[in-house]
């Protein structure tokens, strides 16, 4: 099956199709996917470097490409915040760009994945735990933010009280639960779900390394040709999938940080129900 | 475990280490770049801002001197008027002058040569009244074959010279009436 001969076993393409199989560690009794975990520090240490860099040639003169890169996508990103919390969503602003800056990065590595069982750098995103972990803090901080915004009282009240009438408490409580539990699982899922389904379309070109025609290995032709415009497409995902994971953030402080009754339930109606493309364009 | 470990699904611990990871990476962005980012980019904002400031300077005394300049031509536009309708009154002075210098000049002249006209035109009456009287004497000897006394037809004499006198008065007064 191997188009390598099963001479390098952890990095050998398509032996078989895994679905979120990884090298498993241990650390304080717990369970370790260790792959996602080396791959995940090579995204922080890469990050880092990108910081680094940025500061060693940030000037106020005219800035070099990685200025510009890093100054247009803080202010795209400021002016999305500014536009819909307004100036008290400031403090939004460094959890938005490092959820985006550490999504991107860790979405990069699908392009340096074969397809195999074990990537030597898989793509983190496509283990469940980094993006329910970011999705929890996000959903977290959102919480807090609402509960700032509104008073412990007027927070409480919003779920009681909202999208019916009083009467309908015990509904209201009911519909605001269940939005309120999908907001981190669907934000998580969102994300996961594009990068595992990407790996696994590697894995599936990969695989098309056995089909041979006689002699001739036509299945490992057409993996050349296949995988690099997959991988090109795959990058263009995560690219999206990083601005979205960072826009529903900024939509989420959004709706939590609005007082007015009405206004931020409709957001948040529209964010759980809808596909992340009408998300975007509330 | 067991059903962590079948179910691809369920998070493990790695979702800790994944959380401090990304809070590395929020506390890298938060407090090593954003502020840099933020200071660079309102440096630049003020440095602008400067930038135009003086450009807007550097503008209003562009204008400033262009309006100078526009002042300054007009002024001497206004001059060079000034001078040109100053040298046309001054040359229709001397124009004026001249004509009049010249008009008293050919009445001062034509007045000089009248006179000496009438001075000699008296003296050639005077000369011809004188010769007239010897003239007329010798003819009235002629005529009547003796000496004629002048003394004692002195008053004859006279009459005649009058007339020839006046008749010459009438053909001045004539001539000068013509002249002019």
């Amino acid at each position: 099956m191997s188009i390598f001969g099963g001479l390098v076993p952890l990095m050998n393409p398509a032996t078989e199709i895994s679905v979120g199989e990884h090298v498993k560690g241990t650390l304080f009794g717990g369970t370790l996917d260790m792959d996602t975990v080396w791959a995940t520090a090579a995204a922080v240490v890469v990050v880092c470097l990108l910081a680094i860099a940025l500061r060693r040639q940030m000037t106020s003169g005219v800035p070099g490409r990685l200025q510009a890169a890093w100054e247009m996508g803080i202010g795209a990103l400021t002016k999305q915040v500014e536009g819909s919390i307004g100036p008290k969503g400031q403090a939004v602003i460094p959890l938005a760009a490092s959820l985006f800056v550490f999504i991107f990065v860790c979405n990069i590595f699908t392009v340096v994945g074969l397809g195999s069982k074990y990537e030597w750098l898989s793509a983190p995103n496509s283990d469940i735990n980094l993006p329910l972990a970011m999705s929890l803090f996000v959903i977290i901080l959102v919480h807090m933010a609402s509960i700032r915004a509104r008073g412990p009282v007027g927070y409480v009240k919003h779920y009681l009280t909202q999208p019916f009438p009083i009467f309908l408490l015990p509904f209201n409580l009911f519909i605001n639960l269940v939005e309120e539990i999908a907001k981190p699982i669907t934000l998580a899922l969102r994300l996961f779900g594009n990068l595992l389904s990407g790996t696994l379309m590697l894995s599936l070109i990969a695989f098309l390394g056995v089909w041979k025609l006689g002699a001739v290995p036509i299945g490992n032709v057409l993996v050349l040709i296949v995988n690099p415009v997959w991988k090109v497409f795959d990058l263009a995902i995560g690219g999206i999938q990083a601005f979205i994971f960072a826009l529903l953030t900024i939509l989420y402080f959004d709706v939590a940080m609005s007082t007015e009754h009405g206004d931020g339930h409709d957001h948040d109606v529209d964010l759980i129900h809808s596909t992340p493309e009408a998300a975007l364009s509330t | 475990m067991l059903i962590a470990d079948s179910n691809f699904l369920i998070p493990n611990s790695t979702l800790v280490v994944e959380l401090v990871a990304f809070l590395i990476v929020l506390g890298v962005i938060g407090k090593f770049v954003l502020p840099f980012l933020k200071e660079k980019l309102d440096e630049r904002a003020d440095l602008i801002k400067g930038e135009l400031a003086a450009a807007d300077e550097a503008k209003a005394d562009a204008t400033a001197a262009d309006e100078d300049r526009k002042a300054a031509l007009e002024e001497a536009r206004h001059q060079a008027r000034e001078i040109v309708a100053q040298a046309n009154r001054t040359a229709e002075q001397v124009r004026t002058d001249a004509q009049s210098n010249g008009h008293s000049e050919y009445e001062r002249i034509l007045g000089n040569a009248e006179n000496e006209v009438a001075l000699a035109r008296q003296r050639a009456v005077d000369e011809a009244a004188n010769r007239m009287g010897e003239i007329v004497m010798d003819v009235a000897e002629r005529v009547i074959g003796r000496e004629v006394d002048a003394e004692a037809h002195r008053d004859l004499i006279d009459e005649a010279v009058e007339a020839l006198r006046a008749d010459a008065a009438g053909g001045a007064a004539a001539g000068s009436g013509v002249r002019q």
